[in-house]
């Protein structure tokens, strides 16, 4: 390797221009039919680092994806007896758009993904604010108000469940206690309240994440501007609305996306509360697509499900690297 | 609009001003504080109770006679609740360790790589990469099923170990590139100006100024492993092979009613994960927040 690799890194960009301004601009200058070809060898030692990553990603992401979609077009028989499917084109797929349970789940799928994430962005914003003051006892109280966070979401299923317990749950008991109810209320046994009940406990675990991403978000917002608002007379609620929170708009975009994801793909508090019941009512698209797998061995059907995911996810993916590419242009303009 | 102006001067007037939003802030504080609290303190108080004392209505709300008889019977390897339960608890720490260890070796170099290099089909790698966080473990569980069974992986610990490397190397890559991207370059460039070779200034000088990352990612790796429930629960199917979450989802599908003893499993499933993360809260945090935020 005797030719040396420019190191063209944001902050060494100006002093390394300078050095290999005249070779890069004679490597420029070369027909460039070769010139991509050239560009991979130049560069073959730098895939040697990125290589390992590459492969097993390849082996566990790229062949499930090819092998989903392939199995999305056949019939299988239970057991998984994968050699004796059989081609059925996209019956799978009008099988799905056609079924009812389809549109109940997909209505709870929207319901879940937007009230977990809106909730969770407004409460853990307006306490990230909250929590940017320096008091007494500030950082017990963000790591006591993390910890859902990091726990694991199976703990947290079964603390809920016990909480919501038809029979001796602390809620109905206090409900009871005040006089409100005159026997427990059944939070995850009806069809009414399961989903927004499940929603809590969903917020409970996802708020601190929100919360983390803009507590680090406030800190960037520059501390002059405020104050050269508010000598300008801006109230506290306009000192917010028209500084800070434009300067947060692209740490708000990602959270929120962030947090879309992962409830749109959520599946441990569903399954281990109720496992999509009563009659469907809590069911969403991964718990959904979990049973028609594992449980009723539908594994074509499944797949063509899995399938329909995947396109919503790969639009939301690509506001989601929008979202990532744009900030870095910002930043290389500023 | 004169008053705004003093106020704006005089700091003990602006104070004044502001108490309105501040006590709504003290509010809302105690709100959530209550809302994250309370289901982990009814956890604590529900595991020192006994079974009988936990399932009555009005709920005893402070424990009357308090025991530890569930934390003995799940810590005491000689009868069989207990040995489930530590056997679960050894397969989680076996697993999630041998995921992080594994994950920062395959994560480091591509990150360093991501963050220092100019190659072609850097930027589509990067995102191909991260495209992977996009999805639900239940698309790849299916092919993935199949591909384990195929290879014989089903019911080992290396069909976990394999699965969980590709769904947090994204992350691992992402957290650590932004690290590598704080580190100043001219570090690097003198190393190589005094000779060293590009793998030299990336082990010599690169990797001791980003221990706080890596440290910051193996602590997200391994609460990620740790709290694995979906795979685990799909690719085990033997009792002495279950991580944590999967083994006390099957127990206590079985003992529906042992509320007391479920509590004090889920409170020591946490703790592993809660202390780590305390003790290394500030790698934590700054790490997660690095690469969506810039400073």
């Amino acid at each position: 390797m005797a030719q040396p690799v420019p190191f063209q890194k944001k902050q060494g960009r100006v002093a390394v221009t300078i050095v290999t301004g005249q070779a890069e601009a004679l490597r420029r200058s070369k027909p460039a039919q070769s010139s991509m070809v050239r560009k991979v060898w130049q560069h073959r030692a730098d895939y040697a680092y990125v290589l390992p990553a590459i492969v097993v990603m390849l082996i566990v992401i790229a062949y499930p994806i090819y092998y989903t979609v392939d199995l999305s077009f056949f019939m299988t028989p239970p057991g998984l007896q994968l050699r004796d499917k059989t081609f059925v084109g996209f019956d799978n797929y009008t099988a799905i758009l056609t079924s009812d349970v389809f549109w109940t789940v997909t209505w709870n799928t929207m319901i879940w993904t937007l009230a977990s994430t809106v909730i969770s962005f407004v409460l853990g914003f307006a306490t990230a604010l909250a929590l940017h003051r320096s008091f007494m006892g500030r950082g017990v109280m963000r790591a006591i108000l993390i910890i859902p966070w990091v726990i694991s979401a199976v703990a947290a299923s079964y603390i809920w469940k016990w909480i919501y317990h038809s029979d001796f749950g602390v809620i109905g008991a206090i409900l009871v206690g005040l006089g409100i109810t005159d026997r427990p209320p059944n939070f995850i046994d009806s069809v009414g309240t399961v989903l927004p009940s499940l929603i809590v406990v969903n917020i409970w675990r996802e708020f601190p994440f929100a919360m983390i991403m803009m507590m680090a978000g406030l800190q960037t917002v520059p501390e002059q501007l405020l104050r050269a608002a508010q000598v300008d007379g801006a109230s506290a609620w306009q000192r917010f609305w028209h500084v800070t929170f434009p300067h947060l708009s692209n740490v708000s975009t990602v959270t929120i996306l962030l947090l879309a994801v992962a409830n749109f793909n959520s599946f441990i508090i569903p399954w281990i509360m109720t496992g999509g019941g009563p009659s469907n009512a809590s069911h969403i698209w991964i718990t959904h697509i979990y049973e028609l797998a594992f449980g009723r061995q539908r594994w074509g059907v499944a797949s063509a499900y899995s399938v329909l995911l995947f396109i919503i996810l790969m639009t939301l993916g690509y506001f989601y690297v929008r979202a990532l590419s744009g900030e870095k242009k910002k930043e290389r303009g500023a | 609009m004169s008053t705004v102006a003093e106020t704006a001067t005089t700091p003990t007037r602006r104070r004044r001003r502001v108490d309105g939003w501040r006590w709504a802030g003290r509010i809302f504080l105690a709100l959530m504080l209550f809302y994250t609290a309370v289901p982990m303190i009814w956890m604590l108080l529900t595991s020192i109770k006994s079974g009988f004392a936990a399932m009555q209505l009005p709920p005893q709300w402070w424990p009357a006679e308090p025991t530890l008889a569930s934390y003995q019977k799940l810590l005491d390897p000689t009868n069989s609740v207990g040995a489930d339960f530590l056997r679960f608890f050894w397969n989680s720490l076996f697993v999630s360790t041998l995921t992080t260890i594994l994950g920062l070796i395959v994560a480091v170099p591509a990150a360093y790589a991501f963050s220092r290099f100019t190659f072609p089909g850097r930027n589509f790698l990067f995102f191909s990469v991260l495209l992977r966080n996009m999805f639900p473990a239940v698309i790849f569980l299916i092919p993935l099923f199949i591909l384990m069974r195929w290879v014989g992986l089903v019911n080992t610990h290396g069909s976990l170990v394999i699965t969980y490397l590709t769904f947090g190397l994204p992350l691992a890559i992402w957290l650590l590139k932004g690290f590598y991207d704080n580190i100043p370059i001219q570090l690097e460039q003198a190393a190589r100006i005094d000779g060293a070779t590009r793998f030299q200034a990336f082990v010599l000088i690169v990797m001791p100024l980003s221990v706080p990352g890596i440290i910051a990612t193996a602590i997200y790796s391994f609460i990620g492993a740790w709290n694995e429930y979906i795979y685990a629960y799909t690719f085990l199917s033997k009792n002495e092979q279950l991580t944590l979450p999967a083994g006390i989802q099957r127990f206590f599908s079985e003992n529906t009613t042992d509320f007391p003893g479920l509590m004090a499993a889920s409170f020591m499933m946490s703790v592993p994960v809660v202390v780590l993360f305390l003790v290394l809260q500030r790698y934590f945090v700054r790490a997660l927040t690095e690469g969506a935020v810039k400073h």
